[in-house]
């Protein structure tokens, strides 16, 4: 009974959180709606950052180095093929990023932890230096601008470079690819990447090629962020060297960290929470940079679950069995 | 011939730099398992407070002495109060920790002496220049080197050779063993802590008169002294120098011969490295 109850009510507050996600544009004025635009893609870029650091247990210090790549890769194609559709565009984008996680991925996961970590920063600052180097392709300094083309749909095209339509393109594909992020760890790979982390050894007893497991997230990982950024760029129509920095690494480590590391949906909790926040303190001061970095360390020192891991302590009224809230995907 | 020279003592003078952190950081690291994100901004703190000493007394050599002293101060502070409380959670959390701090100090560092470059001038001998070989060359770099050459030998010394080295290299090895004989393991770990961001803002202001004092400062040395004790092997005193020196020649001579990709070869190095030999020149096989 109780659970039933309890299901039912889970599928009618999905269905409500759908509604409400539909009907935004009419709620929102211009601006607020483009600030949630935002927080939607910077969702994708936390939940992608999270299948490494709460689902694989690897911190890296350079997930921009994806979100980078996929921006860059998308203005670069759309600068230099003109007239190839919007979707070809985002596919050759997150198709070149799923290349570079391959070369990346092989390298850096022959080591783990902490030398890991250092690494992905050293790649991380690898893939800036071109950037800035490579002024005849990426603009260095000046950064790219770009044209967003017309979404073609057969019978009409759609301009979707703003506005309600840039908001409804983006939870469409956006929101497919999280949902995609959900399903994958719900499948025996999925799963198989957290036995690892849990116990590497047993696994290859049985049989499992830990290696192969960990690349194909390490890279499904960097094409999400790849796609997540190309959207940042539709958003903006504009790149800079701002999306690959590691200035956007830190943000990604404090909005999934914020959120909670321990449930999927922590992630997109400390997205929205870090928009908005720096949305509202940077209207009050200069050196909001400050307070968010209080509050994480805050968050690390006192709260490891994150806000997520806080809320579902609260709403099940028991301890928390996940206290350092590294075990996504067990509950 | 004298082109070639003068780059290398260049190398030589960015080594030495880079000696000063990295042996601070690997030292943290081989004892701790802890990778401190925080260390070049240590770094960088302790250049800022060196040029507040020079903005009001004007003397270097005070800098030199009072700046550390700050740092170990803070590094203590650090390793007592919020790294110790995070070491239940595990590494990750120690990594986040440090990293949170960086970031904090950045801003700190903004807020309190704003975002221009300032030069830190020294005065005396060290402003001069040297005749070495036929090379005219300013004496500061050549006193960089020297004393981060001074430094390694006395830590290799304390390390090796006295009883608080062997402590610490006991409690690197096996540290329940070593509090098991009575010593306060916890009060090591601090005084190791504290004495390498002492360390660290040692570096920062011997930094401070060659590259000038900003807020990039920490991010630039940063990866570069990773890259050090990746390449050293992590926790490695002797792989540090060594890959301080390759890391230190290579940046000089890259900007030399092939300016636009000197950035580049370093990281190919790396990887290179990382490739026939993952835990490093010196390192131990995990």
């Amino acid at each position: 009974m109780m659970a039933s109850q309890k299901a039912m009510l889970h599928r009618v507050g999905i269905a409500l959180a759908l509604a409400l996600l539909l009907i935004m544009p009419w709620l929102l004025g211009s601006y607020q709606l483009r600030l949630f635009t935002e927080a939607v893609i910077f969702s994708l870029y936390a939940v992608s950052y999270n299948m490494l650091l709460g689902y694989a247990g690897l911190l890296s210090f350079g997930h921009a180095m994806f979100f980078g790549w996929g921006a860059f890769s998308f203005a670069v194609t759309l600068n230099h093929f003109p007239g190839i559709p919007l979707m070809g565009a985002v596919m050759l984008a997150v198709a070149s990023t799923t290349v570079m996680g391959l070369v990346v991925g092989v390298l850096l996961l022959r080591v783990k932890g902490t030398p890991f970590a250092l690494l992905t920063l050293a790649f991380n600052a690898l893939v800036f230096a071109i950037g800035i180097k490579w002024h005849s392709v990426t603009g260095g300094d000046d950064g790219l601008s770009i044209a967003t083309p017309t979404l073609h749909l057969g019978f009409t095209d759609l301009v979707v470079s703003h506005g309600p339509n840039l908001y409804y393109f983006t939870l469409l594909i956006v929101g497919a690819a999280i949902a995609f992020a959900w399903y994958f760890t719900r499948t025996a790979m999925g799963q198989s990447v957290l036995l690892i982390r849990e116990n590497e050894e047993r696994m290859r007893f049985l049989g499992y090629n830990t290696h192969v497991s960990r690349l194909i997230l390490f890279v499904l990982s960097g094409a999400l962020a790849g796609l997540a950024g190309s959207f940042y760029a539709i958003l903006n129509s504009f790149v800079s060297l701002d999306a690959v920095s590691i200035d956007m690494t830190t943000k990604v480590l404090l909005m999934t960290f914020i959120g909670g590391t321990g449930q999927f949906l922590g992630p997109v909790v400390g997205a929205f929470f870090f928009t908005y926040v720096q949305n509202f303190l940077s209207d009050l001061t200069d050196n909001w940079p400050l307070i968010m970095g209080a509050l994480f360390i805050a968050m690390v020192l006192w709260v490891p679950g994150g806000l997520a891991g806080l809320a579902a302590k609260l709403s099940s009224g028991r301890k928390d069995e996940d206290p350092d809230g590294t075990l996504a995907g067990m509950e | 011939m004298g082109e070639a020279a003068v780059f290398f003592l260049h190398g030589l003078a960015y080594a030495g730099l880079l000696f000063l952190v990295s042996s601070g950081l690997t030292l943290v690291f081989g004892m701790m398992n802890v990778l401190n994100f925080a260390h070049a901004s240590f770094y960088m703190l302790g250049a800022y407070f060196a040029y507040s000493i020079l903005c009001f007394t004007g003397n270097f050599w005070l800098a030199l002495v009072i700046s550390p002293i700050i740092l170990l101060a803070i590094g203590a502070f650090v390793e007592r109060f919020l790294l110790r409380k995070v070491h239940v959670h595990g590494h990750v959390h120690e990594l986040l920790l440090t990293f949170g701090l960086a970031y904090i100090i950045q801003e700190a560092v903004k807020l309190l002496w704003g975002t221009t470059p300032m030069a830190m001038p020294v005065a005396g001998f060290l402003a001069e220049t040297v005749n070495l070989f036929g090379v005219v060359y300013p004496v500061y770099r050549l006193f960089i080197f020297c004393l981060s050459a001074l430094l390694g030998l006395s830590m290799a010394l304390v390390l090796f050779k006295t009883r608080i080295g062997i402590i610490v290299r006991a409690a690197v090895d096996d540290s329940p063993m070593v509090d098991a004989l009575g010593i306060n393991v916890p009060l090591v770990f601090m005084g190791v802590f504290a004495v390498g961001a002492a360390l660290s803002g040692f570096a920062g202001v011997a930094a401070g008169p060659l590259l000038s004092v900003f807020p990039g400062m920490a991010g630039s040395i940063l990866v570069d002294a990773f890259v050090v004790i990746v390449m050293g092997g992590m926790g490695s005193l002797g792989g540090a120098v060594l890959a301080s020196f390759i890391i230190g020649e290579l940046q000089s001579f890259g900007v030399l011969l092939f300016p636009d990709f000197s950035l580049a070869l370093i990281y190919m190095l790396m990887a290179l490295v990382l490739v026939l030999k993952p835990e490093g020149l010196f390192g131990e096989k995990q």
